[in-house]
């Protein structure tokens, strides 16, 4: 017992000074670089091998399934059910042919129109566009977190072992690592905007807020592990302008900050987040509103075209979405943001979910499990492209040009395109959708009747 | 899940898994689903007979039990057998096997008329469905939809008992009338939902 205990203490000694060291030097290797904006290529290195190690583990998945002669079950994108192509009409009237010949045009009703409804209700109900965007999107190699493995009983000894390990270094090495630089990354920015906001308006203070900014960004942006490619930096959001982006997570605000200076538009909220706001507003003018100030949209919309119409101004990022998609697709855009007369500069950011599911699914996660969860994931890929601006054309209105822009972003990423408004995910379709289809149904079968009870 | 009584062997475990998934979407992940769960499918609303449609898979002459009425909840098993009912033809069928097919999926329809469960469908209950199929028309008045079901209805009559006299009172549509209505449609090769090709990574045998 006596012997044990110098000996104890000098391995506990040993042991903390090489934890801090080891702390030390990655701060080091991890924030300088961040605060001179270059890089390493770390990552890069770091991603490519995660690659190879994915790769193998997949095979090892099949091959299993094969020598256990099962079908391997692998996630379908795009929908389990054929949907029949043909029209409300033309259903109707094959129907009735084959039936009792009668033509569509006598405003009768027969008992087998009812069938053409019946069987798109049940096809809705096995299968249905809007729901499906809103889960996170399945992927089809395995990526070593059992979150998004659905071949379990597949898993050999050595695969558990691997599997094993990345939990290890997921969870006891980089989330310590990651959980602290994003600590220092926000207290720097809250310290450094409040200094930099005592300092008088300028151009002095205007340089200082900019790098302030960047480097909080970045020094996140190595917290979350975020591995992004831009493309086409040349056609960077300017001053007076709007930059518009699809919506998948809150992660994206910080991809975005990362490359450029912009002034956020938000709700303010309580806790670190107002905190965070408030500091940030004193070293520049972002547009922040006050919880019942968000729903007067003339207000909005007001204070909006006064910050673009100042050209001293710094772009403004809007996510017009409203709220998280899964990135498969992009969803309505409002058309608050279209309607006040500036240009759009329109961005695509496409993650890649190998390597991490960025998507927040607001219902299933509050933000305290989303972000730990992004914490302790591989990285997040993820690539932006920056599109060449836009402005609204004379002979089209708010919705148009919103739809116009919406296209151009989900063709750039590769998504899909879909005419769904995103607040669907909460609220219930509105009544003027639900009568179009009753309308036209109606209009086949009355609309003779009509003409004849009038003359 | 344990394999429902009348399920034929021809659906695959993938296509019940994927069945599987999506029933557990709607119910969030509970065991069972009520009415209210299919309020979370946003493209059933553009379906005049949305409510019927729902009330279908409630209604226990479908669900094969042997009481009468609704049912408050269904689990997957249910949901099932209801889905059954859209399954698309075989090609090893015989002649009998085809005749009941065709009689299942007809009786489903039958039950969306009958809403009152009696075996009939009766001018009321007929007039109900041409109702709710025109409701979404604002020109439309309800005298005009009431005398297109009245229309409707007299034809059916006149192809199931033939010349009624001028006292006899038509009853209402009974199921052995109503097959007669469908005779010639083909509902056994229409009425069904095809599940797409599911890709499966090639085993050895």
């Amino acid at each position: 017992m006596f012997l044990l205990l110098p000996f104890n203490s000098l391995v506990v000694n040993l042991l903390g000074i090489s934890i801090t060291v080891l702390f030390t030097l990655l701060l080091v290797f991890i924030i300088v670089p961040a605060i001179f904006g270059v890089s390493f290529g770390i990552r890069k290195v770091y991603m490519k091998t995660l690659l190879k190690i994915f790769q193998w583990a997949t095979l090892r998945i099949e091959r299993g399934a094969k020598e256990k002669n099962h079908p391997l079950y692998k996630p379908y994108v795009n929908g389990i059910i054929a949907k029949e192509p043909t029209s409300l009409e033309e259903e109707i009237k094959e129907i009735r042919r084959s039936g009792s010949g009668k033509a569509l045009d006598t405003p009768e009703f027969e008992l087998s129109d009812i069938f053409y409804f019946c069987r798109k209700g049940i096809e809705t109900i096995m299968d249905d566009e809007v729901t499906k965007r809103f889960s996170a999107e399945e992927l089809e190699s395995w990526n070593l977190l059992s979150r998004t493995n659905y071949n379990f009983q597949y898993i050999s000894l050595r695969l558990t072992v691997l599997w094993g390990l990345g939990v290890l270094i997921r969870y006891c090495f980089l989330l310590p690592l990651r959980i602290a630089l994003a600590f220092t990354g926000i207290s720097l920015l809250v310290t450094g905007t409040t200094v930099v906001g005592y300092l008088p308006n300028g151009r002095c203070k205007e340089f200082l807020s900019k790098h302030v900014h960047l480097m909080c960004y970045r020094i996140c942006v190595r917290a979350l592990t975020a591995i992004i490619t831009y493309h086409d930096r040349e056609n960077r959001p300017r001053n007076g302008g709007i930059c518009v982006a699809n919506h998948t997570s809150p992660i994206d605000v910080i991809i975005l900050a990362s490359d450029g200076y912009y002034a956020m538009v938000g709700q303010i909220h309580g806790g670190l987040m107002g905190v965070i706001q408030r500091a940030m507003v004193k070293a520049c003018p972002h547009v922040w509103f006050e919880r019942s100030e968000v729903k007067d949209r003339h207000l909005v919309a007001k204070r909006l075209t006064e910050h673009v119409q100042d050209k001293s101004k710094l772009p403004i990022l809007i996510f017009p979405e409203g709220t998280c998609i899964n990135n498969t697709s992009v969803m309505m855009f409002k058309k608050g943001s279209f309607e006040i007369g500036a240009t759009v500069y329109p961005v695509a950011i496409k993650y890649d979910p190998q390597f991490g599911d960025a998507f927040w699914n607001s219902s299933k996660y509050g933000m305290v499990t989303y972000l730990l969860r992004m914490m302790t994931s591989w990285a997040i890929v993820c690539s932006v492209w920056y599109m060449p601006p836009m402005t609204r054309q004379p002979e089209e209105d708010a919705v148009q040009f919103a739809n116009r822009v919406k296209s151009a972003i989900a063709r750039q990423g590769g998504l899909v395109d879909l005419l769904w408004d995103g607040g669907l995910k909460r609220e219930k379709v509105k009544d003027t959708f639900k009568e179009e289809q009753q309308k036209l149904y109606s209009k086949m079968i009355v609309g003779n009747h009509e003409d004849r009870s009038r003359s | 899940p344990s394999s429902p009584r009348s399920f034929p062997p021809t659906v695959t475990s993938e296509q019940i898994e994927h069945l599987h998934r999506r029933f557990k979407q709607l119910s969030r992940d509970q065991l069972t689903i009520r009415k209210e769960n299919f309020d979370s499918i946003p493209d059933l609303e553009f379906n005049p007979i949305r409510g019927k449609i729902v009330h279908a898979f409630f209604d226990k002459r479908n669900l094969r039990q042997e009481s009468d009425g609704l049912a408050d909840e269904i689990n997957f098993e249910d949901f099932l057998t209801i889905m059954s009912y859209f399954r698309p033809i075989e090609m090893n069928m015989d002649e009998e096997q085809l005749d009941r097919f065709r009689k299942e999926k007809l009786k489903f329809l039958f039950h969306m008329y009958d809403s009152d469960h009696d075996g009939k469908i009766t001018l009321q209950e007929y007039r109900n469905v041409v109702e709710e199929l025109l409701s979404g028309n604002p020109h439309l008045e309800k005298e005009s939809a009431r005398s297109i079901a009245d229309g409707a209805m007299m034809e059916a009559a006149s192809i199931c008992v033939g010349q009624m006299g001028p006292d006899q009172v038509y009853e209402g549509i009974t199921f052995e009338d109503f097959l007669k209505m469908w005779q010639g449609i083909d509902i056994e090769t229409k009425m069904h939902v095809r599940f797409l090709n599911m890709e499966t990574i090639a085993h050895c045998y």
